[in-house]
């Protein structure tokens, strides 16, 4: 079929053509050089192996700082013994948090932010709660994954 | 393809006529030799291409004598691409100094040094030598036994050299020996003195180029000279150039991964048949030539003065040329400048099957 008038100019299908190969030559090029530079390593952990003996005999009404990936984690026992473990860093500007065993409280320095026992913003700016993890004893090992993780060790 | 409104917010506030003037009025001679101008618009995008994946392997790396050669392991083993952005580095250095010594002779053998363009000799000469520094010190960064081998070598010449020569071997080893201070010493020439020194001197180069327009040979002057525009002609041969380059350096890059060596140990023998760089073999090649001692002196100190002397006289051929620069036909150049082509593309063939 012959058309009659052509909507575009020889020129411009060139142009286009060519202008769109320039655009996917150099997306192309960009997408990978990102791939490149966006970190591969040092993503958060879906979970972490702690060894027990390390964690069981901490007093009542006290934490212990644990790596989570490269934040913290603090595994906390509280004063009737129950155990739990959140991760320590405050949900409004990433700061550490700190435990207060005589308020039993935590407390960012930064900005004065205060969550409960159950990781509750209460008071100050933090606009969410700290992130609970679940604590598993398995053994001597003490594993603490993020809520809804299932952990599959590597068979040793 | 336009933006008027772009268009109209550039007129309001700049007077561009000079420059879309200058870009309709450049124009490039059309010889028999005009290829070679294409040499340096290589050499230039090469820089390009090495400044950005050299950003980006900075971002990974560690210049630390416990982590350097591990932090290279780890990106071509565990970054995305990493193995690929190594490998064009390399290729693209190799690449890189191939095409800067194919743009020199070809600028030697035409005499294109000649009066008015001396300084554009001097700083492209100056641009060679800045990127031999950068291939040894980016070579150095990988810490392996041949790395650690080579500049051992290549810093105790330099200090072979009478009078400054220990001078120069202390500065460019930051001490006695090659050790971790060498490492950060070499990065720092790597990632900041050199690329902001190359960078002066390829905007210098370029706009001397600009100023003096590119040279024509004696042979080719005619009355009245044909040419081309630049833009666009010579400009898109540039760019499809420039892509078959970038294709040839990402084949290279892709079919052959530079290996890397064992971890260098200070206190262990260098690998049997250790060779340098492709473009150190000629030096070592001429440094072979000479015996231990001469008359009673010391045979590597006369050779260090012999190739210093040689390079030397390379970089000031154009004040040596006298009859090129009063636009005579100077025969005798042309037979110096034909010897040192063939000496190197000889001791470095000799180099590389011995």
């Amino acid at each position: 079929m012959k058309l009659k008038y052509s909507l575009i100019t020889r020129r411009t299908f060139l142009n286009t053509l060519f202008g769109g190969w320039l655009f996917a030559f150099f997306s192309g090029a960009f997408y990978t050089l990102m791939k490149f530079a966006f970190p591969t390593l040092g993503k958060e952990p879906d979970f972490v192996v702690l060894d027990r003996k390390d964690f069981s005999d901490i007093p009542n009404n006290s934490v212990k700082p644990f790596a989570w990936g490269g934040a913290l984690g603090l595994y906390f026992k509280k004063e009737d013994g129950s155990v739990a473990a959140l991760k320590g860093v405050c949900t409004h500007m990433e700061c550490n948090v700190a435990y207060k065993p005589e308020e039993k409280k935590f407390y960012c320095a930064c900005h004065q932010g205060w969550f409960d026992e159950t990781g509750r913003n209460i008071a100050g700016p933090p606009p969410k709660p700290l992130e609970v993890f679940d604590v598993t004893e398995d053994g001597d090992k003490l594993i603490i994954a993020r809520k809804g993780v299932k952990v599959e060790l590597p068979k040793a | 393809m336009s933006y008027p409104r772009l268009k109209n917010w550039l007129d309001e506030r700049y007077d561009l006529t000079d420059v879309k003037k200058f870009a309709k009025s450049k124009l490039i001679p059309e010889h028999r030799y005009d290829l070679l101008y294409y040499t340096g618009g290589i050499t230039l995008f090469l820089f390009v291409l090495q400044f950005i994946t050299g950003m980006l392997l900075a971002m990974y790396y560690v210049p630390h004598i416990d982590h350097a050669y591990e932090s290279i392991i780890e990106i071509v083993t565990k970054i995305n691409l990493g193995w690929f952005f190594r490998s064009l580095h390399h290729w693209g250095a190799q690449l890189t100094i191939l095409f800067l010594f194919i743009h020199l002779f070809g600028t030697l053998l035409v005499k294109a040094y000649r009066k008015p363009r001396e300084m554009v000799w001097i700083t492209g000469f100056i641009l060679l030598i800045i990127s031999i520094f950068f291939g040894l010190s980016g070579y150095l960064l990988l810490w392996d036994e041949r790395a650690f081998a080579a500049v051992r070598v290549a810093t105790g010449g330099a200090g072979a050299l009478p009078v400054f020569g220990g001078f120069i071997k202390a500065f460019l080893r930051g001490g006695m020996d090659v050790t971790g201070d060498t490492i950060v010493r070499f990065y720092a020439f790597h990632v900041s003195i050199l690329p902001l020194l190359s960078l002066l001197m390829i905007g210098l180069h370029v706009l001397l180029v600009q100023y003096h327009g590119v040279s024509v040979p004696r042979s080719e002057i005619k009355d009245p000279q044909p040419t081309v525009p630049f833009f666009p002609n010579v400009f898109y041969k540039d760019m499809i150039i420039w892509l078959i380059v970038l294709g040839v350096v990402v084949t290279l890059a892709v079919l052959a991964p530079p290996e890397i060596g064992i971890k260098a140990d200070p206190l262990a023998p260098p690998p049997a048949n250790i060779k340098p760089e492709w473009y150190f073999l000629m030096v070592l090649e001429t440094l072979k030539l000479f015996p231990g001692t001469i008359f009673g002196l010391n045979g590597e100190t006369i050779a260090i003065i012999c190739v210093v002397v040689g390079i030397s006289f390379l970089f000031l051929i154009p004040f040596f040329d006298r009859k090129a620069n009063r636009g005579e036909e100077s025969t005798v150049f042309t037979v110096i400048a034909v010897i040192y082509v063939v000496y190197f593309v000889v001791m470095t063939a000799v180099g590389f099957l011995s």
